[in-house]
């Protein structure tokens, strides 16, 4: 690409958006912040005729290189709550509002995105879809995507779709599924309709102390068959909760279990007893409840957590936590590391083991190594796993909308 | 469209080299049984044993997703047509070979291969017959939850591939809520899995991608489904609104509350009374349910199975509409029935005065809850409170029970209104709740012009819920019949549309609704195009279907000759 076609695009990118919100970023790259969906689709448009990749930004994923000439666009001038429907309980946000802050506007209303980790309502909404990643799950409220009912996106030849709003439908795939996770290669998220929810009449939170960690996954899932459907749940192995909270709770070879359910107030209180059974059969008992209170302060009301963050995001199924767990801790401990973990995110695909391994620099590597092949030979999933299996078809789909490849290219291609 | 130019006989031999001679026919039974599924329209036809102008080319009974893929190579090689066939109980005219080709039916791939306890997580072949599939996760303590009244003659891959939903879909979801993974043969002849924790894998989750894509994109041969634990708790109970609107605004109440009745069931006006239920004399539920045993009986997740429906002395659900009406028990003569249907406009505004002046009893909704003992206990009482709390009078269990029994009888009842001249077909559409009475009216304002129409309301959702219409109309004869027929479906779809709701909750698209689908997805149509281009780049699987440009048909082009 020459640079007088790149300044030409700059010119027109300017003309597109405005003056002040291109930025010319170096490298042959702009960086641009549309105001309206419209203006995305002439970004697109101006990106295509210069060839120059769509880059969203701000997406949280592994940092792909920036490299070549692109446009980097960011949604964040995009951040209005369009339509809020309280008949229905469903929202039409643009993609560029946080999370949080849509959590803002609907609380005063008694109404909520659901229980999602704040850490992951910072994101853009348009990023938490575009962008799969284990944590943005709820065992009350599912996986983020089922509460996506439609999606306005651009598409590499300029055009913009709108997937209608309906409960559930049967006329062909769910077209609005292909945008999601697609990293924005298959076109570029503009707004999104969601599910909402009231906020919970009751909410409470108990701590319980099983025998391992084994028992308590185990509780877990007798809770959650006689169909307790708690809004967190926490498993915590003795080191772990020895580091989140500043003490000795437990015993060495103990688990510290915590809740949380809401709803109604006899749902909340029925879900609660149907966890303390399970635990009871376990052969647990309860643990102090201000551990419970604590988790979810920090949760939910951005109390840090003390500690380094995990260094390691295992996603299992319901039969396959336990044996990951082992295996995971036995391989870093005869590797002669330290190891500590809790198990959070439950929903019915399984749970996401979080795994923080002692050590620095180039042992750190190697501990994290060890640890990475015990999991999948366990059957773990590592975050950022792809179903590579399927690129062919991923290819040929990405091809079809978009030819020239300008779409985020490289970003599904890992 | 052109018809596949193939030669008979060298498409034997490659399939025969395949599945062996026995599991390929080329028999003019079975290419006229494989010309149609049960699209109302083609019934039409069908009675007055016409010919059906579309017949595969042949029909072919793989064992083993290697088959499978075998035949969708042996396909693009000799460029023919490949449909898949399951049970044949669609209603949208899915499974018909437009262009001829090879009827690939599934249902010898029959096993359902394990279910495991710990991930409750089932692997099952796509051609199980939903009852059968029912029954063995029954023996083992498990429910797949989808009860479509169609259980008998519908299979598991139909399900998956059109978006299935039954009866108890308000706890246990429509099919693709239940979905791990597919095994699946591509239109380029691959076997492709899409298993993994969806969640934690990058890029689009394929599963959806491929759900409901009714065999333009290849064959569903086995899926991992969730299962739940076996119901050890049923509770039913019959509720009285006032009219639609209180009814249905009792049901959003619900559903946002977090509860999840496994069916809320409100039925307007004149479907209550056509359905009159507690005709106590006519319910023997302990009779009925012996093989759906509720909790007290041991485990069972099984549905309530009718019995034969006796084919004689049976009203035919329009003359029993009519009969009731007038306050007769038995049916009316058919001439009457017939000049009936003729003046739709009328009997609906007959029906609507009787059912508010005679019945007075406003709108029956059914609710019933199952699951685990303790969570359905309480879930069930604070259910049945926030009904209360929102109007509803509490008519006992014996509705709830009634329903039960009967849940699968009406859709074997069409045959006699079939014989008797006339016909009938549902059309199943579904919006958010904020326009959902819209839709209601709008709809049923459209077909009333046509037919007579009712009304029901299921599978509801806390963002909103499906319309189920029954429409039942008469002509004079076939051309006519389906002249009315296409007229109140165009009517009914763009009246849909019009007011933001969707053609189809559960149904599926077939030829029946294909030209509408533009409409309903517009430029996300480009979504639908660019999978059809990866998946079956030779535009091979099931032609002619789900409205994609290769195959975009009027009505006419699947009219049939007669003999």
């Amino acid at each position: 690409v020459s640079s007088a076609a790149t300044v030409s695009a700059g010119d027109e990118l300017g003309r597109a958006v405005g003056e002040p919100h291109v930025q010319n970023v170096g490298d042959g790259a702009w960086m641009v912040s549309p105001g309206s969906p419209a203006e995305v689709a002439e970004v697109v448009a101006i990106a295509r005729r210069h060839r120059l990749a769509v880059r969203p930004v701000g997406t949280g994923t592994k940092p792909i290189r920036l490299t070549g000439p692109r446009v980097q666009i960011s949604t964040r001038r995009m951040d209005h709550v369009i339509h809020l429907d309280e008949t229905s309980l469903l929202v039409h946000v643009q993609a560029g509002i946080t999370g949080l802050a849509l959590e803002k506007v609907l609380a005063p209303r008694g109404l909520s995105i659901g229980d999602y980790s704040p850490s992951i309502l910072g994101s853009s909404l348009g990023g938490i879809i575009a962008v799969r990643t284990p944590g943005k799950s709820s065992a009350r409220h599912g996986f983020f995507e089922d509460a996506v009912v439609g999606l306005s996106a651009v598409l590499a030849d300029g055009r913009t779709l709108h997937t209608r709003v309906a409960p559930r439908r049967s006329t062909g795939p769910d077209l609005g599924r292909a945008l999601c996770g697609s990293e924005g290669t298959i076109g570029f998220i503009t707004s999104a309709v969601l599910r909402i929810h009231r906020r919970p009449e009751s909410r409470m939170a108990s701590a319980y102390v099983l025998p391992s960690v084994d028992a308590a996954v185990r509780a877990v899932y007798l809770a959650l068959r006689e169909e307790a459907a708690p809004a967190g749940l926490r498993i915590y192995d003795a080191s772990e909760a020895e580091a989140h909270f500043g003490q000795t709770v437990i015993g060495v070879h103990e688990a510290l279990l915590v809740a949380a359910t809401a709803g109604p107030t006899d749902l909340a209180a029925c879900d609660r007893d149907l966890v303390s059974s399970a635990v009871t059969a376990e052969g647990g008992g309860p643990g102090e409840s201000r551990l419970a209170e604590i988790w979810w302060r920090r949760l939910h009301h951005g109390e840090p957590t003390p500690g380094p963050a995990p260094t390691l995001q295992v996603t299992a199924t319901p039969g396959s936590l336990r044996p990951v767990y082992r295996a995971v801790r036995d391989a870093v401990i005869d590797a002669g590391g330290q190891i500590r973990a809790h198990v959070s995110r439950f929903d019915a695909d399984g749970a996401v083991v979080f795994f923080t391994i002692g050590g620095t620099g180039s042992r750190a590597e190697q501990l994290r190594e060890v640890a990475e092949a015990a999991a999948r030979e366990a059957g773990g999933w590592l975050l950022g796993a792809r179903a590579t299996r399927l690129d062919p078809y991923l290819a040929a789909f990405q091809q079809a909308l978009d030819p020239l490849r300008i779409m985020n290219p490289g970003a599904l291609e890992a | 469209m052109p018809r596949s130019a193939v030669d008979p006989e060298r498409l034997r031999r490659e399939l025969e080299a395949i599945c062996g001679a026995r599991r390929v026919s080329q028999r003019d039974a079975d290419l006229d049984v494989y010309a149609r599924d049960m699209w109302p329209r083609l019934l039409l036809a069908h009675r007055e044993g016409a010919r059906p102008l579309h017949r595969p080319d042949a029909v072919v009974w793989p064992e083993t997703v290697r088959e499978v893929a075998a035949i969708v190579k042996v396909a693009r090689s000799l460029h023919v047509p490949v449909i898949p066939y399951g049970g044949g109980s669609g209603v949208c005219g899915g499974a018909v070979p437009v262009r001829g080709g090879i009827s690939l039916d599934t249902k010898r791939m029959a096993q359902l291969r394990s279910v495991s306890s710990e991930e409750l997580v089932c692997d099952v072949e796509g051609g199980i017959n939903g009852e059968r599939f029912e029954r063995e996760l029954a023996r083992r303590g498990y429910t797949f939850g989808n009860f479509p009244s169609s259980i008998y003659c519908s299979t598991v891959g139909g399900w998956l591939a059109t978006r299935a939903a039954g009866q108890l879909s308000t706890k246990y979801g429509k099919v693709e809520d239940r979905i791990v993974g597919l095994t699946f043969v591509t239109g380029r002849g691959d076997v492709i899995e899409t298993d993994g924790p969806a969640r934690a894998m990058r890029g689009p989750n394929w599963n959806q991608l491929l759900l409901g894509s009714e065999g333009t994109l290849g064959v569903i041969c086995s899926a991992r489904l969730r299962v739940a634990p076996a119901p050890q708790l049923r509770v039913f109970r019959g509720f009285e609104f006032e009219d639609v609107t209180a009814g249905l605004d009792a049901i959003r109440r619900v559903l946002q509350k977090g509860l999840r009745p496994a069916v809320v069931r409100l039925y307007d006006e004149l479907d209550t009374m056509i359905n009159s239920f507690g005709h106590k004399s006519e319910v023997d539920s302990s009779e009925h349910d012996a093989r759906a045993p509720l909790p007290e009986a041991g485990a069972g997740a099984l549905p309530a199975l009718p019995r034969p429906q006796p084919a004689d002395g049976e009203d035919g659900m329009v003359a029993r509409l009519l009969g009731l009406a007038r306050g007769r028990k038995g049916g009316l003569k058919q001439e009457l029935t017939n000049a009936a249907l003729s003046r739709p406009r009328f009997v609906n505004s007959v029906f609507g005065a009787v059912a508010e002046k005679v019945a007075r009893r406003g709108c029956r909704m059914i609710v019933g809850l199952e699951g685990a003992r303790i969570r359905t206990e309480v879930e069930a009482n604070l259910t049945f409170q926030e009904l209360e709390a929102a109007g509803g009078r509490d008519q006992g269990e014996e509705p709830g029970r009634a329903w039960l029994a009967h849940r699968y009888a009406v859709s074997y009842r069409m045959s006699p209104v079939f014989r008797d001249g006339a016909f009938v077909d549902t059309m199943e559409v579904a919006s958010s709740w904020d326009h959902l009475l819209d839709l209601y009216h709008s709809v049923k304002a459209a077909l009333s012009r046509h037919a007579v129409v009712m009304a029901h309301f299921s599978h509801a959702y806390p963002d909103g819920c499906s319309i189920y219409f029954t429409f039942a109309a008469h002509a004079s004869d076939r051309a006519s019949s389906e002249r009315l027929y296409d007229a109140i479906w165009k009517d009914g779809l763009e009246a849909t549309t019009r007011v933001g709701g969707t053609i189809s909750h559960h149904h599926g698209v077939g030829l029946l609704k294909a030209s509408h689908m533009v409409a309903e997805h517009r430029e996300a149509m480009a979504i639908l195009e660019g999978l059809k281009s990866s998946l079956d780049p030779d535009n091979l699987m099931n032609p002619g279907k789900l409205g994609l440009a290769a195959a975009r048909m009027p009505l006419r082009a699947v009219e049939e000759v007669r003999p």
